[in-house]
This record gives C-alpha cells, structure tokens and sequence, in this order.
C-alpha cells in the first residue's frame, strides 16, 4: 500500500436490518481502524452509497430493498465495487446468486469477525485495483486519441500537398479522408516549371504517428534530392522521375529496413509540352487512365518494388502520352479495400468502372460520386484506411474549351413538351455559326433529343407525374453538346435488346436511334440520384456514315 | 386528330394534317386511324405535312402496315420529307413499306402489285 492510501480510513457500508448484527459488525471494524455507515434497510443503503465508500456488506434479508436488488443497483453504478453478502446458514442458494450478480463473497450468519475483516480487507483492494485499472484504461484512450490527433494533423497539415489551383492546362483535385488511425497516406505537388508538374502519391506501411513521420521525412527526402540533382546537373535539365526515386531509395532505405518498414508511391510527371505523363511506380495501387478521345480505361502498372525492399534493379519509369480531356486517378488501397458488411472489398473493378461511366463529370463532382458510392457500398461514412484521391484532367487547348453559347429548357415530365423541346434545340442550333453546321446535323440532334426525353418519361419516370427534366445546351468550337437531366430511375443502354429491323417489334429503337445520330452518348449518374444523358455532336467535319 | 381523305378508285389517300408523328400523339393518330384501316384495303398515307418523326411515330406506321397485311392490304408512303426519309433508313423502314416521291408513281405501285396479283 502507498502512503497515500494508509491516511484515508476504508470506509464501510453496512447495510442489515438487525440491530445486533449492525452493532456487531461495527465495533468489528471500528476496532481494525475503519470509518463505518450504517443502513437499516436496502434502500437506505441505495441512498447513503457515495464515491467515498470502500467496501459494502449487504444483508440479504431485509425490508424496503432486499439485498439482491440492492446489489445489483450498486454495481451497476459503481462499477468494479463488489458488495459482501450477509446471509443465513439456511439460504446460502440465494448468496451463491449473488455472486453472479457480482458479489464478492458470502458471510453466513453467526460470523467470525476474522473472517468478515478479511473480506472486508480483500474487497475494498479488490475495488481500488478496478478503479486504478479504469483510470489507467482512460488514460489510454486519451493519449490513443491524442496521438491520433498529433498524427492525423501532420497527415494534414504536412503531408497532403495542395493542388495547384492555377496550373495552366491541368485541372487538379484531391480528397482525403484519414482514417481512425492514420496510415501514412500522403501526396504533394511539385511544379516544375509552367509546363511541368510532378505529383507524389504514396502509402507507408504501418499505422500513427511512425507512418506520419516516416512519411513526413520522406517528403523533405524527396525535395533535397530534387534540389541537390538540378544543382549538380548545373540547372541544364530536369532530374528525371527514375533519378529521383533512385537518390530517395538509396537515402532512406538504411531507416526504412530499420523500422522494418516499406513505402508504396507513384511519383508522375505530367509535361504539358511533350503531352506526357512519366512516371515511376513502386508498388503502389494501378493509376486510372481514361482516355477521352477513345472512351477507353487504361491501368498504369509499374515494375518496381516497394521503397524499402532491398532493391537490385535499377528503378525504370514508363511514359503514357496523353491528349486533351483525358484524365488520371490516382488514390490509394483505402478505396479499392473498403469492405462492406459481407467482408467483400470495393475492388479496382468497380472503380474502374465507376470513373469510366462518370469520367465526363467535373473533378469536384468526381471526387463527391466516388466517395458516395463507396460510402453506399460500405455503409459507414468512416473508414478502415486513409481515403486518398488525387484527379489530374488535362485540360483542352486555351485552357479550357471556350463555350460558344449556351441556354437551358426545364420541362415537366409531359409527353406533350416533345414539341418544345425540338423548338429550344432547333433555335440554339441556329445561334451556332451556320457554316460549321449543316440541316443534317440540326435534324440528327432533333431526333436523339426526342427519343432520350421521351424515354426518360416513359421509363425513368414511369407513371409519375409532375417530375421535372433539365435541358442544357452548349456549343464549342468544334462541337455542341446537349446535356439532359432527369431524377428518375437510372438507366442501362447495355440492356436494352437491339432492335429488330423487319417491323417484328418496335423496341429498342429509341436507344439505337440515339446512338446513330450523334457522334457520343454518355450516360451517368450521381450520388444524389440526378441521371445525365449527354449528347454530343461534332462540328468539325461532316460525318461520313450514320444518318 | 384530323386528316384529309380521298379516294382514287379502290385506294384510300390519307393526308396526315400533323406537324409531327412523335411519343406525344402516335397512340391517338393509331386509334383514330383504326376506321380506316378497317374500310380500306388500299392505304396511301401522305406524309408531306409531317416534318418529324421518331421511333413512336415509326412504330404507329409499322402497325398500321400489320393491320392492312393481315387483311391481305397495303400501306404505302408518299411526300416524305427529307430528315424523317434518312430517319426511316436508318431503321430499315424503307424495306418494309413502299415509300415513292409523288402521288403518280405510288398509285401505280399499288396498280402494278394487283395486276401481279
């Protein structure tokens, strides 16, 4: 016993309707140097329990509250308190089911006042080791949550890079999500020059504060080695992505095998003047590239280990060529391991298809479809892992295509708009300089537009009435595009059956229609349930076939 | 919905008197032209008035030449304006009913196909 615990008297509560036995068990304890409460009855015992009481002898028998359910409100409320049961020799069945409910032991009636000392001893350090216990645990938690904090504000604050918000030609956006524990997720963004910016995105093995620090250590690793190879290459050239990743590995791996740890990254370059992207991937989860021009999704896989693995092979970087409107999604295993409550992961399959079918949507818009989706798919708004999304699109020619003109039709979900619609569409397409654009054009888009929103009347918005559809148009340089919302059921052209040309049945003709009369047909939709369908028709040359 | 009828010795030439044949009115042109398609064997529609048409409206027309085929008739098309002709190619339409430049020439088509006969 420490000093500090001798000087406070063990206070007892005695809680028994005998007046004998009250007297009996206090001059028992007062002699041995206890401070003792009486109580006449249960729930008198109930009202006189304070913080400050040690240790509880509890007569089973007695009037208002009989000891069991005195118990039992007791160690409820004061948790790791075990009460000694006071019974008869006759009715030791019920001081066995107090122990169950938490008793600390029985005393049968005559007693020996050794014995009751005894328990008595036992049970208050028995209270005081449970209380210590708790106060310990609670420490812990707290200094868990801080270290989390410690750890999750240097993710924050110096490990997640801003993305450049003014970089011509590239449009950049990030998400991040720590986890409960923070994994080390981290990325930044280096520009270069005005055409060059190089983009770091890793992942450390390992949890807190090692994977915040190791990672925070290896970013300023990362700006040494950049600074100190464009020095000794006397500022002629760009240290190239292999260069780099090579001087970071040959610097950090003696600390990194003593930690017995191991850093996944993708460090890219996107030079806007080569339309290239370089980049050095060690291990780390396959880049996302969607080419636009051919509506395709192309896995980057690179062929090197992890930083931290004893390397042999020199690091290789690998070049993807890219061309306006394309766009690169890099993130981290936290989505593509997020597993809903079956224990089955989100999988790089259905990201890739989800960025595939959304890659028209704006980053900011992206980025809100992916983490939504994969909220829905889990179902928590928490994660196991970092969430980690850095979106970079190559932006168009002059920054950013230059809208020509552009108007908006709301209508109701009516059968009877149709002609309003054909109007709205045909008067645009006269504000469309008239040489870009000939009859055949103008009467393509009338027809697709006709069948996409009698379509979403019939189908998305079955019986309902009074639902709304949002029309926008807009026109480029080089094409005009028709953008039709509705907030209806969402829609899968893969599963409409192809039409049947002898006039055996007229289905699945609207979607055909639609496809053949304009160059590109997306559909998609978002988190909130909004569906786009999204015509465009190219104005640069003449189309050769279709209508 | 209104249209202009005259007959031609046994063919019945029905002028559609509708801007366009779409989602919006191709179930009512269907019943209202139900009447004629049950007194008439022969049917020329006149098309030159409609100036669009979409798969609702294809669809009305491949019924209406259903109906007529089952009775042993004919459907044909005249006055096709230029957008809804290129929309009826591109769903095979102009393989399944008769489509001719002017009146004269769809007449004798139906001439030709019951001496044939």
């Amino acid at each position: 016993m420490d000093g500090n615990r001798t000087t406070k008297k063990i206070r007892v509560l005695i809680a028994d309707d005998d007046p004998v036995i009250q007297a009996l068990v206090k001059r028992i304890l007062q002699k041995a140097g206890y401070d003792v409460v009486i109580a006449e009855n249960g729930l008198r015992a109930v009202e006189l329990m304070t913080d400050r009481i040690d240790a509880v002898l509890l007569d089973l028998h007695m009037p208002e509250m009989d000891g069991l359910a005195c118990l039992r409100i007791i160690s409820r409320k004061y948790k790791g308190l075990p009460p000694i049961m006071l019974t008869a020799s006759d009715d030791v069945s019920n001081a066995v089911e107090a122990m169950r409910y938490g008793a600390f032991d029985y005393i049968t009636k005559p007693f020996n006042p050794k014995q009751v000392l005894a328990l008595v001893k036992k049970s208050s350090q028995a209270y005081e080791q449970a209380k210590r216990l708790r106060k310990v645990e609670a420490e812990l938690i707290r200094a868990r949550e801080h270290e989390f904090f410690v750890a999750s504000e240097i993710q924050r604050t110096m490990l997640m890079g801003q993305p450049p918000d003014d970089f011509e030609g590239l449009g950049v956006a990030s998400l991040t999500i720590p986890s409960q524990r923070v994994d080390g997720d981290f990325y930044d963004f280096f520009k270069l020059n005005d055409h060059t910016l190089d983009l770091l995105v890793a992942d450390v093995m390992g949890k807190g504060l090692m994977a915040a620090f190791l990672g925070a250590a290896m970013k300023s690793r990362f700006l040494r080695v950049m600074n100190e190879l464009e020095v000794s290459s006397g500022r002629q050239a760009q240290p190239s992505p292999e260069q780099i990743i090579t001087a970071v590995h040959a610097g950090m791996i003696k600390q990194m095998e003593d930690l017995e740890t191991f850093v996944t990254l993708c460090y890219g370059r996107f030079d806007l003047e080569a339309a290239q992207f370089i980049f050095v991937d060690c291990g780390h989860v396959r880049t996302i590239y969607y080419n636009a021009q051919a509506n395709k999704i192309t896995l980057l896989q690179g062929v090197n280990m992890p930083l931290g693995f004893p390397e042999i092979d020199p690091f290789k970087q690998i070049i993807q060529p890219f061309s306006p409107g394309d766009l690169f999604v890099f993130y981290s295993d936290g989505l593509t391991e997020a597993t809903n409550h079956e224990g089955e992961m989100y999988g790089e399959r259905r990201l890739t298809d989800l960025i595939f079918k959304n890659a028209g949507f704006e980053n900011e818009n992206l980025l809100k479809t992916i983490r939504q989706r994969i909220e829905n798919f889990t179902g928590s708004k928490t994660f196991d892992d970092d969430f980690t999304c850095v979106l970079v699109r190559i932006d168009q020619p002059l920054n950013r295509p230059l809208i020509t003109a552009t108007d908006k039709l709301e209508i109701k979900n009516d059968l009877d708009e149709l002609a309003s619609v054909r109007s709205f569409v045909r008067n645009f397409c006269e504000t469309v300089p008239v040489n870009r654009f000939g009859a055949k054009p103008m009467d393509n888009l009338e027809i697709a537009i006709t069948e996409v929103v009698t379509n979403i009347i019939r189908h998305a918005y079955k019986s309902q009435k009074g639902r709304k559809i949002v029309i926008e148009a807009e026109s480029y340089a080089e094409k005009l595009v028709l953008m039709v919302y509705d907030w209806g059921c969402g829609f899968d052209p893969e599963k409409v059956p192809p039409p049947e040309f002898d006039g055996s049945k007229h289905g699945g003709f609207g979607v055909f229609i639609i496809r053949e009369s304009v160059d590109e047909v997306i559909y998609s939709r978002n988190g909130d349930g909004r569906n786009c369908t999204g015509l465009t028709l190219l104005l640069r040359k003449e189309k050769e076939n279709g209508v | 919905m209104e249209f202009k009828i005259e007959k031609s010795d046994d063919i019945v030439v029905v002028g559609l008197m509708i801007e366009a044949l779409d989602a919006s009115n191709a179930k009512e042109f269907k019943s209202d032209i139900a009447s004629v398609l049950i007194k008439n064997k022969k049917v020329l529609f006149d098309m030159s008035n409609v100036k669009f048409v979409d798969s609702s409206g294809c669809g009305a027309l491949l019924s209406c030449l259903r109906q007529l085929n089952s009775e042993k008739g004919n459907l044909k098309l005249m006055g096709v304006e230029k957008a809804v002709k290129t929309l009826f190619e591109l769903v095979r339409m102009n393989r399944i009913i008769g489509i001719y430049d002017n009146r004269k020439e769809a007449l004798d088509s139906f001439k030709v196909a019951a001496f044939e006969k």
